[in-house]
């Protein structure tokens, strides 16, 4: 039997056990608006028993622990995505900045296409107008060879043609120093990531091997996780004591509370950076590293190598095959054997110097002795349509559209490849926030709830107290 | 489902990202009249419209070769008339000089066949008035193609060509050229005839009006009515010959320039098909978008506008 005393002493641990349902129904409804934030829920439990003569008797209840509403297997589904949506992501927002380096756009005013009759106003924006321009150019040299104006016009018109190549080389190449850039930070950033998982697993191992609680540093590691997994595929495992244990491509990083590995980034020779563990050496770089890490190598060394190869394969033979009908022509003072483009490549690429303060020697005639003879020019102008054997055996133009739409295809590649990602992500985190979430509906009502056992338990001791008033009022016969 | 309250700000931030980038593309399709404007748009409709626009920039460039040549064939054309006038005259004064006439009037009539070289010679050293070139030195346009000499009386005593007997070829379709200009002599036995001069045709304008005015000169009345009406009979069946060729030529010319205007009108039609917006179908997507965006807000901002803390005394 409890008696007055230790019923007393029931109700007060009850109000206790009700103020912590109070406490972390607060904490909740505070953290509504935490990003990572894991719903925490009072378990509450009856007291011990005592036995009585007529059987075991209630002791009231106690909070046993205070736990995280959390779904290990959802969070570990989602860790999985944060690597997808990196790669992706990472992809699409390297791919983004080189389609605009590129500069091929189309434009035009609106116009309807049921009625497309009228004369069509599209235009492109890049190399491939520049390339129809140089050789209409040429064919309008091959009606006037002797034209002045007209010959003017190629120049220009040929320099314009040489800047853009360089502009887009130079442009690309700055495109791939941001991508060294950006792998860098995010070496940096991993690092810094495993840095800190190993010292909140040491704070948890430390917090649960003491007996308390650590569910907001668990919050925490998930966060880091979560944001680890963005830069790189990871591996967990957890251990017995709470520590989580960290492998990526097969090489542990971070194991218990050390951190036993780190990334680094490495120079192969052209500039282009990959990443190596310390562990494995310097010159191994990872396979399959993953996530945006490798969403930003992949598009720096695939699609953005194969664009500035291509536009570098075209600057060539441009060159290779104009100089080589050019250089045969003669000037209108009969003068021979100088070249139309100088350099090798759209980075080098550009138009012999002479020519510009000398439109007359331009060498389109085939005739040492007739200057309005057209051969080479008409030649040069052919060759818009000739198809190239350095160029897969198609037209300049043909190669150029064929580069275009390739990098056309990998940019909408990667953003479809988003947009699914984001929705596969987007499911997953209702999921988890429908088990981790915070509602305020469901708070209050708990909040209710443990006021109102409170408010009872409460007036359980005023009851006590005026039993215990009675009792003392029997001996002292008021 | 148990819904978390963050629930309700994740998914009104999705939907309105989403619709907010619907809207904007449809928005620019509508305003630009575009539906493909970058490499990732439509990577396919992207080559297939940049390869057009080659073709079309082409087409546009063999319409002004055309145009040029046009012009220039009309220039040529002027001058053949005149010269057939020329050769007409000439004949005129052979015949006329072959009945019996004194020496004053030989002298007159050579002087009208002196005054008809001039004429002819300055007619063939008419330049294009669009490219500015000499119609008729061949491709060796830097000089003028011929020189007239006279004697002290003035009377002519040679005409000499400093052209070549080459002409340029111009294309005007993918690989097909056409050659509008005619050399003013060509003695090879190839190549385009000669206006002035060929050796197939017997033509030698020139030579044979300078003959004709020496033998009026000299009162060579035999010497006129055969040889030199037979040379000037040559002469004008070879202008006549030009005359057709240039007929021929501008023909060619116009059915070519039919051909590349129709070449790109199909063209603009194949660059509408693959990239243009159709326009009532981008507004009915951008209305249906704009509902869904309103109808998200209004729906989202409702609920989180409503918990159990309003209704709690």
């Amino acid at each position: 039997m409890l008696g007055l005393f230790g019923t007393l002493n029931l109700a007060a641990q009850s109000m206790q056990t009700q103020m912590t349902g109070v406490e972390v129904t607060g904490q909740n409804l505070a953290n509504v608006n935490t990003a990572g934030y894991t719903r925490q829920t009072v378990d509450i439990q009856t007291s011990p028993d005592i036995m009585t003569g007529i059987g075991p008797e209630g002791t009231g209840a106690e909070a046993a622990s205070i736990q995280q509403a959390v779904d290990t297997l959802l969070n570990g589904q989602i860790q999985g995505q944060q690597s997808v949506n990196g790669y992706w992501n990472a992809q699409q927002s390297s791919l983004q900045s080189v389609q605009d380096s590129l500069d091929e756009f189309l434009s035009g005013s609106a116009s309807s296409s049921s009625s497309s009759s009228s004369s069509n106003t599209t235009t492109s924006s890049g190399l491939s107008t520049l390339l129809d321009n140089f050789f209409n150019d040429f064919q309008s040299l091959a009606t006037s060879p002797t034209s002045i104006p007209a010959r003017q016009t190629l120049i220009s018109d040929a320099q314009t043609l040489a800047s853009a190549f360089n502009q887009i080389n130079s442009q690309l190449n700055q495109e791939t120093q941001s991508l060294n850039s950006s792998l860098s930070n995010d070496v940096d950033s991993a690092n810094s990531l495993i840095s800190s998982i190993a010292g909140l697993n040491q704070e948890i191992s430390t917090a649960q091997s003491s007996g308390g609680n650590a569910n907001d540093l668990l919050d925490e590691r998930q966060q880091d996780l979560n944001n680890l997994a963005q830069l790189a595929d990871i591996k967990t495992t957890n251990d017995a004591n709470g520590s989580i244990d960290i492998s990526i491509d097969g090489s542990t990083f971070v194991s218990g509370t050390q951190v036993v590995n780190t990334l680094q980034t490495y120079n192969p020779g052209n500039g282009n950076l990959l990443v190596v563990s310390s562990a494995t050496g310097a010159t191994v770089p990872f396979a399959n590293l993953g996530g945006s890490m490798q969403g930003i190598m992949d598009a720096r060394d695939g699609t953005l190598a194969t664009l500035q190869s291509s536009v570098n394969a075209l600057a060539s033979s441009l060159i290779t095959q104009v100089n080589s009908l050019y250089s045969t022509g003669y000037s209108l003072a009969g003068a021979t054997g100088a070249n139309l483009f100088s350099g090798s490549n759209a980075a080098t690429i550009g138009v012999n110097s002479s020519l510009i303060n000398d439109p007359s020697s331009l060498q389109a005639s085939g005739s040492a002795t007739a200057s309005g003879d057209n051969t080479i020019a008409l030649e040069i102008a052919e060759l818009a349509d000739a198809s190239q054997s350095g160029l897969q055996n198609q037209t300049f133009s043909g190669y150029y559209g064929q580069t275009v739409g390739n990098f056309g295809d990998a940019l909408q590649t990667a953003n479809n490849q988003v947009s699914n990602q984001t929705a596969v992500m987007n499911m997953l985190t209702t999921q988890q926030s429908s088990i981790s979430g915070v509602s305020i509906d469901q708070e209050m009502t708990n909040l209710l709830g443990f006021q109102q056992a409170y408010e009872a338990s409460a007036e359980l001791v005023t009851t006590i107290n005026q039993m215990m008033g009675d009792t003392l009022g029997i001996k002292s016969g008021t | 489902m148990r819904v978390a309250t963050d629930s309700y700000t994740n998914a009104l931030i999705s939907q309105i990202n989403t619709l907010s980038a619907q809207m904007n593309n449809l928005e620019n399709q509508v305003t630009t009249g575009l539906s493909v404007q970058s490499p990732s748009d439509n990577p396919g409709a992207m080559e297939t419209t940049l390869n057009d626009l080659a073709s079309q920039s082409a087409q546009q460039q063999y319409g002004n070769n055309i145009t040029t040549l046009q012009s220039q064939a009309n220039s040529i054309y002027s001058v053949l008339q005149s010269l057939q006038t020329i050769t007409s005259q000439a004949e005129s004064i052979a015949t006329e000089a072959g009945g019996a006439n004194s020496q004053t009037d030989l002298t007159n009539y050579a002087n009208q066949v002196t005054s008809l070289i001039q004429q002819a010679a300055q007619l063939v050293n008419s330049k294009d008035p669009e490219t500015g070139q000499y119609l008729f030195g061949g491709t060796n346009s830097g000089q003028q193609p011929f020189t007239v000499t006279t004697d002290a009386n003035g009377n002519v005593t040679s005409v000499t060509y400093q052209g070549n007997s080459s002409v340029n070829q111009t294309e005007i379709g993918p690989g097909v050229t056409v050659s509008v200009a005619v050399p003013g002599v060509n003695n090879t036995g190839t190549g385009p005839q000669g206006l002035i001069t060929d050796s197939r045709s017997g033509a030698d304008l020139f030579n044979h009006l300078i003959a004709l005015q020496n033998d009026l000169l000299s009162g060579n009345a035999s010497a006129i009515s055969t040889t030199d009406t037979q040379n000037l009979q040559n002469d004008e069946n070879n202008v006549t010959y030009q005359v057709a060729y240039n007929g021929n030529i501008q023909t060619r010319l116009n059915t070519a320039s039919s051909f590349a205007t129709s070449q790109s009108t199909a063209l603009n039609q194949a660059i509408s098909n693959a990239s243009s917006t159709d326009v009532v179908q981008a507004m009915v997507q951008l209305n249906q978008a704009q509902t869904a965006y309103e109808a998200a807000l209004e729906t989202t901002s409702r609920v989180m506008q409503i918990s159990l803390v309003n209704f709690l005394g």
